[in-house]
């Protein structure tokens, strides 16, 4: 990369030094190498494009680094949104379920400014308004197994839909398998996450 | 604890087997050990009466007189008191009472009117004659104001005449002047409910709510003027009392307490009962509305304590619990002002079962609720269940036998109740008589739940 400004200045500065000149006497020996302008010139170039060099690759590393902990931000979201699953009438936190929470314990150790909200779901069966105290009974329960771990229940809050908020269709267990959830919401710190 | 002793009939294959006031029992796989089953339901006499078409004094009231004929025949018809007679021969229309020949036309009771102007202003006077044909004699007459045909209390004054009908025949008063309040899907919606209301005949269903949003439970003041109901539109599960003159609501508890579900009124109207859910300490609290007081704790402890409704004179309240076990929510009733809560629903250890939605009828000591005592397996086909909270023998009398029945409501007759019911060919409000088991549909092909029934409307001017 080169400066064609700097370039153009430094042809006019050797013609203007070759149109001074008087008329030829005998001739020198001819020139065998650059001038020590050109070679000024050409340093002065030389640095300015590695300096840019410099600048770009730094810029691309910093966009490769911003690129990483926006993919960590987003796998850390993705581990701390991931539904935990319950089974029918039941407020237990399942094996499968407390792999999930405790990836999750994970993160919110590292990122104490992380807030979140747990939104407990229950399947169809069951009458509606006992369906909104077990789904509540869900999210407490998610909740009572982080705080349980040492965090501070302050950065969590609970709310229940019952059944009124189904994630999957259909009166079949594979439809109610999915609403038996506690979902995440993250409500505070989104930010810090991958820093 | 109570022991139990069911009389009702929960895995009857067939309701006509026992409806002539037997007492049948039978157990199936699932059932209590040592629990009797069957229905049992009153063999009584279901008289015939016939509505006259009206005498008219104000030229072409023709319409308007079939059709408050027609919406009394129909109540006395869903009142299930009366075998109505709704052709009548040619030769009855017109002229006098001739006893002799309504007796002939196998009718106990005749009712005519006269449908006259109202000095007073564009409604109508309606005279009514009940006749009772088997003693040949005019047994009760009375005058009723029927306001303008299309204002909004029309029908309630028409149902208002049915229930006086109703009054002079049996001492009973029906329940046509009333609505029910439901919370349901609104129209061409995918998610969320809204508070409907429909009149107790499924006329006139029209929406109070527009929260974009979840409301759940919603239950009438014992005024009839004020619903309260939980919703969802802050967010969290609090509680709002809408108010039917203005259409304005306002939240009835002040915020800091927890979630708040299952509101009811006690029988004063100034006090609500409800459940904290979500906080602690949660449990069920009493609020003075009318003051804006006195938050109380009644019931509490780590399991869940839902759904209370107050007995008519205030004095107990019945409530589901969840302290046996999660999967095994049970009905149990306490004293309000303090005492311990004995177990109505039918339980034994390890046997399962799961009682929801209990409501307290507004007149007598019966108490319905939904569910079921078969095993997990078979979960989410619950009954209508009716317990005698006076009668201590715990027997139970089951409404329902077909489908998913869930959420019932007493109607102010305490006799009829209302409920969601899932059936193969869809879901919808049902209502039952529970002297007769005879099932309607009140609105079908909705999403709707919580049904709750409203004490007798006319004459409070309510709108509609």
């Amino acid at each position: 990369m080169f400066n064609p400004r700097l370039v153009l200045t430094a042809f006019v500065a050797v013609f203007i030094a070759a149109a001074c000149r008087p008329e030829p006497p005998p001739p020198p020996p001819a020139p065998t190498g650059p001038t020590p302008e050109e070679l000024e010139a050409k340093r002065i170039a030389d640095s300015i494009a590695s300096a840019e060099a410099e600048a770009l690759r730094l810029a691309a590393e910093k966009a490769r680094l911003d690129r990483e902990r926006m993919e960590r931000a987003r796998q850390l979201r993705a581990t701390l949104e991931e539904m935990v699953f319950f089974d029918y009438d039941e407020a237990n936190i399942r094996t499968d379920a407390r792999s999930r929470l405790e990836a999750k314990l994970e993160i919110l150790r590292d990122y104490p400014s992380v807030l979140m909200r747990m939104e407990g779901h229950a399947d169809e069966r069951g009458t509606s308004e006992y369906n909104v105290a077990l789904g509540n009974e869900r999210a407490e329960s998610v909740i009572l197994f982080l705080t349980g771990y040492g965090l501070d229940g302050v950065r969590f809050e609970s709310v229940s839909y019952g059944e009124e908020s189904p994630i999957a269709s259909g009166s079949n267990e594979a439809a109610w398998a999915q609403n038996r959830r506690v979902e995440f919401v993250i409500t505070g710190g989104a930010g810090d996450l991958g820093r | 604890m109570r022991r139990s002793t069911i009389l009702a009939g929960v895995f009857l294959p067939a309701l006509s087997a026992v409806a002539a006031g037997g007492l049948a029992a039978q157990e199936e796989e699932g059932t209590i050990p040592g629990v009797e089953l069957g229905i049992v339901l009153e063999n009584r006499y279901v008289p015939p009466i016939a509505v006259h078409p009206f005498t008219l004094s104000i030229a072409g009231d023709d319409a308007l007189g079939r059709e408050i004929e027609l919406i009394i025949a129909r109540d006395l018809d869903l009142s299930d008191r009366f075998l109505v007679r709704d052709t009548l021969p040619a030769e009855f229309a017109g002229g006098g009472v001739q006893y002799a020949l309504w007796e002939q036309f196998e009718v106990d009771w005749l009712l005519t009117g006269t449908l006259e102007g109202d000095t007073a202003g564009d409604g109508r006077i309606l005279a009514v004659e009940l006749h009772d044909v088997v003693y040949g004699s005019l047994h009760e007459r009375e005058r009723f104001r029927v306001p303008e045909r299309g204002s909004a209390s029309f029908r309630m004054a028409v149902h208002a005449v049915s229930d006086a009908v109703v009054g002079w025949v049996t001492g009973e008063r029906g329940a046509a002047a009333t609505r029910i309040v439901l919370a349901m899907r609104a129209f061409g919606e995918e998610r969320g409910k809204e508070l409907y209301v429909v009149d107790s005949d499924g006329e006139n269903l029209r929406r109070l709510t527009w929260d974009q949003s979840i409301v759940a439970s919603p239950v009438w003041s014992p005024d009839g003027k004020r619903i309260a109901y939980t919703s969802w539109k802050s967010g969290v599960p609090r509680i709002y009392e809408f108010d039917l003159e203005t259409g304005r609501d306002r939240a009835l508890i002040p915020d800091g307490h927890g979630h708040q579900l299952t509101p009811s009124y006690h029988p004063d109207g100034h006090t609500i009962i409800f459940s904290v859910i979500g906080a602690e300490p949660k449990g069920i609290f009493t609020f003075n509305i009318r003051d804006g007081c006195c938050l109380t704790r009644l019931e509490g402890g780590p399991h869940q304590n839902l759904s209370p409704g107050y007995s008519p004179d205030g004095s107990s309240f019945s409530f589901l619990s969840s302290r046996l076990g999660t999967a095994t929510p049970q009905i149990y009733v306490r004293p309000a002002r303090g005492g311990s809560a004995e177990l109505l629903s039918p339980y034994r250890f390890g046997a399962g079962g799961y009682f929801a939605d209990p409501d307290w009828s507004p007149g007598s000591s019966k108490v319905a609720f939904a569910g079921g005592i078969k095993g997990r397996r078979q979960a989410n086909r619950y009954n209508i269940l009716v317990a005698d909270v006076a009668k201590g023998d715990n027997r139970l009398v089951q409404l329902t036998r077909e489908g998913n029945n869930e959420d019932p409501s007493w109607a102010p007759d305490d006799r009829h109740i209302v409920f969601k019911g899932q059936r193969t060919y869809g879901t919808g409000v049902f209502i039952v008589d529970t002297a007769t088991g005879r099932t309607r549909l009140l609105v079908g092909n909705v999403l709707a739940e919580d049904p709750d029934w409203s004490p007798l409307l006319a004459g409070n001017g309510v709108g509609g």
